[in-house]
């Protein structure tokens, strides 16, 4: 019943400037996809082609096998969340959600049910007479979603639906959308420039950066295992540091501090020069001397659960973040040995371009 | 420095009370006499209701109501049909030479429907160039288009420039995503226009339909040129009054009163549907006039230049017949002269262009400064005084400008104030009919400027006065002046309250040319109007160019 999308190799071009050029990624029946990138990256032209607002320069889009690119958008059945929500000004609650169904000439005996029953998912069943003037924001956003999916779509296409909602209640909505998504099982491709909420709602993410895919992925493997250095500082925090491999290849040196590896690829070449990412949480901090890279205490946050420390080593900021458990907070000022998990961190070629980690080994 | 505790006299409320005063003695005292007028009997010196009853008793005299309101209701409904496709097309097909279309409007808009009417009747008129040309090839007797269906002609093309403009604005801040919304969901093209954008703009299109059918049921010019045996409500208003015979003024008056009541009642209609259905619209990602190809796009131009044309048709041919040689000034002997232009330019004792010039520049003076000091009142001293003061400048939106002209003729004609005759009557009638859009405009730009730059102002030790003109004022000013400007083609076009008021001494510019017309001496007519389509297009120009802006907002 589920359908998937192929995008395979596609152009856009405002005029002159390229904004696409000739990207794939293939999403599959049923799976909620998020599209995940700094502002200005592409996201929406590539959603918007999808839906068939955008033209198409070259390549083609495929839903099902069907090649979509010159069907009318009225003609795709695909159903959108609006980053404004686009609920009509003019109509109730009840008469947006109805709205696509009469356009499918469904007589109303039909529609009240349908109706109802989307308005009772979405839980706005109370507010089907008021305007939408009359709503909240994060009710706005629930009577959107429920205009898209009362029509029963192939395809669900949501541009930074949570934008414009406050913290709290992104948190909730992007639950509500999420549950509902994978209740109905409808294919999904979500835009958000947030990393977080991307990693909380997607099934699997493509990374871009200026038009480009950077990695596609489970939220778990691009944080745990980014494909390059962009993804690895756009996801998450990282620490980025200098190294080079070691002579016999098995593992980084940082001047003096060597991390033996086991998971190298055959990229990583002896004595070359690396980048290495070590999330906060990946360093081990200790105030005993020791092996490893020696670091001075800035400054220190207590967050409950877990204590974040900005240290300096030499003109180098980093951060870390250590478990709180009853052992005493290192003050400031205080000399600190840190030492790397060696199983967890990412090393890229000199560029940040590849990443040096063996493909395997997924836990 | 005052006594604590002894409050001085307020400067604004004084300003106030000497506004209100102008506006009950210039407003409120003549429209009050008109009606005291209908219900007086002569004879007895008692009230009655013998004028409205022979208004509605016979045929005669109502059958000019009915002719029109049917006349009306048509030009409004055409207008509405060309100018609604026209600004939804001009915001999304990318239509070549946009800026030259948008000004070509605005001037068509721009003059006044009579000159429309007489240079339809020189193309289509009994004897015009279009029907000899199409009598002759077909061999037919077309008698030209008179009546009903030229002024219908006439006011349609000449009013749907005024839709445009609003559905364009509105349009404008419709946003996208509901378009988009509507076509996810299902409709073509087509639907979603009608179901999504239409509902929409609807409260704009029924605000600018509004204003054409106040414009076009008010307007005597054109059907008095075009309408031939086809008598309307103005014209009888205007017979009644100035006519040759049997003038009755008490019969005028309660004419008056009857168009004050509809235009009064349609004006509060509006408003009540305004407001159940105004929308507060930003966009957030407005539409963009696209490209097409093929047939759309080949269509969408014909359209757009079809309408186009038609409506720049009659400045056209008064153009350009302003430079044909005539004989007794109705005859065209075929050659080209400046001839017209000696005998209107040059003429001795002819002071049309020069007053036309002096009244519209003092009129704009007193309406930018009046303007601007009741909106700054209304919007930052608000008070029962200021509400009221607000309420009769409104006034003249909706009172014809004949009706404003017969009033002022019957208030300022006797002591204590004798104002018949002179410029300033002119001047103030002017003024007054204008104020309306201006104030509505400074109105909008105040509101633009927070409260709290004024408030830092006196905070630092302005005094309010100070504030006032070092702070708000030189912030409005841009958008006044650029407003001022459009008042100003708005003023100088104006003939209704001017053809009640003037006398030889005080013609102005419309005044002149309606006077040739109708003494068929249509190649001065034609020089005239030349001068005044070159002088609001120069000045629109001016305006484009101080404003930077390409829309248009009357
Ligand atoms: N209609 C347009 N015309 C020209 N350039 C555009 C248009 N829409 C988007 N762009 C450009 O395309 C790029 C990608 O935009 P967009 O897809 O909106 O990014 P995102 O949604 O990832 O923030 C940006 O550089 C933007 O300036
Ligand atoms: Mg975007």
């Amino acid at each position: 019943m589920s359908v998937t999308i192929d995008i395979d190799n596609v152009v856009k071009k405002y005029g002159d400037l390229t904004v696409v050029n000739g990207l794939s990624l293939k999403v599959d029946p049923g799976e909620f996809f998020t599209l995940l990138g700094p502002s200005g990256c592409g996201k929406t032209t590539l959603l918007r082609m999808i839906i068939g607002f955008n033209s198409i320069e070259a390549g083609e889009i495929r839903v099902d096998g069907r090649v979509v690119n010159d069907v009318p958008t009225d003609k795709r059945n695909m159903g959108m969340v609006f980053q404004n929500y686009a609920i009509f000004p003019h109509m109730t609650v009840y008469e947006n959600v109805a709205f696509g169904l009469k356009m499918r000439k469904l007589s109303n005996a039909e529609i009240a049910p349908r109706v109802a029953e989307i308005l009772e998912l979405v839980k706005i069943d109370a507010l089907r007479d008021r305007k939408p003037t009359e709503l909240s924001g994060g009710q706005q956003q629930r009577v959107a979603l429920a205009r898209a999916i009362v029509i029963q779509p192939e395809v669900l296409l949501m541009d930074e639906p949570l934008s414009n909602l406050d913290a709290k209640l992104r948190v909730e909505m992007r639950n509500v959308i999420k549950n509902i998504q994978h209740k109905l099982g409808i294919t999904t491709v979500y835009v958000t420039h947030d990393q977080e909420e991307a990693l909380a709602v997607s099934d699997r993410l493509a990374v871009m950066n200026a038009g480009v895919i950077q990695q596609i992925d489970t939220p778990q493997r691009v944080y745990q295992r980014p494909a390059n250095l962009f993804v690895s500082t756009f996801i998450g925090l990282s620490n980025v540091l200098n190294g080079k491999i070691t002579g016999d290849g098995k593992g980084v040196d940082f001047g003096g501090y060597m991390v033996e590896m086991d998971n190298l690829n055959e990229l990583a070449k002896p004595n070359a020069p690396v980048l290495v990412s070590v999330r906060p949480e990946e360093f081990v901090i200790d105030r005993a001397a020791g092996e490893g890279l020696k670091a001075v205490v800035k400054n220190r946050v207590f967050l409950g659960s877990t204590i974040h420390y900005f240290l300096e080593m030499g003109d180098k900021e980093l951060e870390v973040i250590d478990r709180a458990d009853n052992l005493e907070m290192i003050p400031a000022g205080a000399q600190v040995t840190l030492t790397a998990k060696a199983n967890k961190i990412n090393v890229f070629d000199e560029s940040g371009g590849r990443s040096l980690i063996a493909a395997e080994r997924t836990q | 420095m005052h006594e604590p505790g002894k409050k001085k006299v307020d400067g604004w409320f004084a300003l106030g009370l000497l506004l209100t005063a102008l506006f009950l003695v210039f407003v409120l005292y003549p429209l009050l006499l008109i009606l005291y007028k209908s219900v007086l009997d002569p004879a007895s010196g008692g009230t009655t209701t013998a004028n409205f009853v022979k208004f509605f008793s016979r045929k005669y005299y109502w059958i000019t109501l009915w002719n029109s309101v049917k006349v009306t209701t048509c030009s409004t409904f055409i207008a509405v049909l060309l100018g609604l496709p026209m600004a939804y097309v001009l915001r999304n097909v990318k239509i070549r030479g946009l800026s030259v279309i948008n000004i070509l409007i605005v001037i068509s808009y721009l003059s006044p429907p009579f000159i429309g009417a007489y240079a339809w009747v020189q193309m289509l008129g009994r004897n015009g160039l279009i029907t000899n040309i199409f009598n002759k090839l077909f061999g037919i007797q077309f008698a030209g288009i008179y009546g009903f269906a030229g002024i219908v002609l006439v006011f349609s093309l000449q009013s749907f420039p005024l839709v445009y403009m609003y559905v364009s604005g509105a349009l404008k801040n419709l946003d996208n995503s509901l378009n988009e919304a509507a076509r996810s969901l299902g409709c073509s093209t087509f639907q979603s226009v009608w179901r999504v954008v239409t509902p929409l703009i609807l409260p704009t299109l029924l605000a600018s339909a509004l204003l054409v059918f106040m414009r076009v049921f008010s307007d005597f010019g054109t059907p008095m040129l075009i309408g031939e045996g086809y008598r309307t409500f103005p014209v009888l208003i205007y017979t009644q009054f100035m006519g040759e015979v049997s003038t009755d003024s008490h019969f005028a008056a309660a004419l008056c009163v009857i168009v004050i009541g509809i235009t009064l009642a349609l004006f509060f209609l509006q408003g009540l549907l305004a407001r159940r259905w105004s929308y507060s619209m930003s966009a957030l990602r407005p539409m963009e006039a696209k490209k097409y190809s093929g047939l759309s796009n080949f269509l969408a131009h014909l359209f757009v230049l079809s309408v186009v044309a038609l409506a720049i048709i009659p400045q056209c041919t008064v153009i350009f017949s302003s430079f044909l040689e005539t004989k007794g000034g109705h005859v065209y002997t075929g050659n080209f002269s400046l001839e017209n232009y000696a005998n209107t330019l040059l003429a001795k004792d002819n002071n049309a262009i020069v007053n036309t010039y002096l009244f519209g520049v003092a009129a704009i003076a007193l309406v930018v400064v009046m303007g601007v000091l009741i909106s700054y009142l209304s919007t930052r001293k608000k008070s029962p005084l200021t509400a009221t003061l607000d309420t009769m400048t409104m006034m003249p939106y909706i009172i014809p400008g004949s009706v404003l002209g017969i009033s002022f003729l019957y208030a300022f004609n006797a002591p204590p104030l004798i104002l018949a005759n002179t410029p300033l009557i002119m001047i103030i009638a002017l003024s007054l009919r204008r104020m309306p859009y201006t104030i509505r405009s400074s109105t909008a730009i105040i509101s633009q400027i927070s409260p709290s730059i004024e408030e830092a102002a006196i905070s630092f030790g302005a005094s309010e006065r100070t504030t006032f003109l070092k702070i708000t004022l030189p912030m409005m000013l841009p958008g006044v002046l650029a407003g001022a400007i459009m008042s100003w083609i708005t003023i100088i076009s104006e003939l209704s309250s001017s053809i009640i008021l003037y006398t030889s001494r005080t013609r102005t510019l419309t005044v002149a040319i309606y006077a040739e017309v109708i003494r068929s001496n249509f190649g001065n007519a034609a020089a005239y109007s030349t001068v005044l389509t070159v002088t609001s297009v120069l000045s629109l120009l001016l305006f484009y160019k101080l404003s930077g802006k390409r829309e248009i907002s009357i």
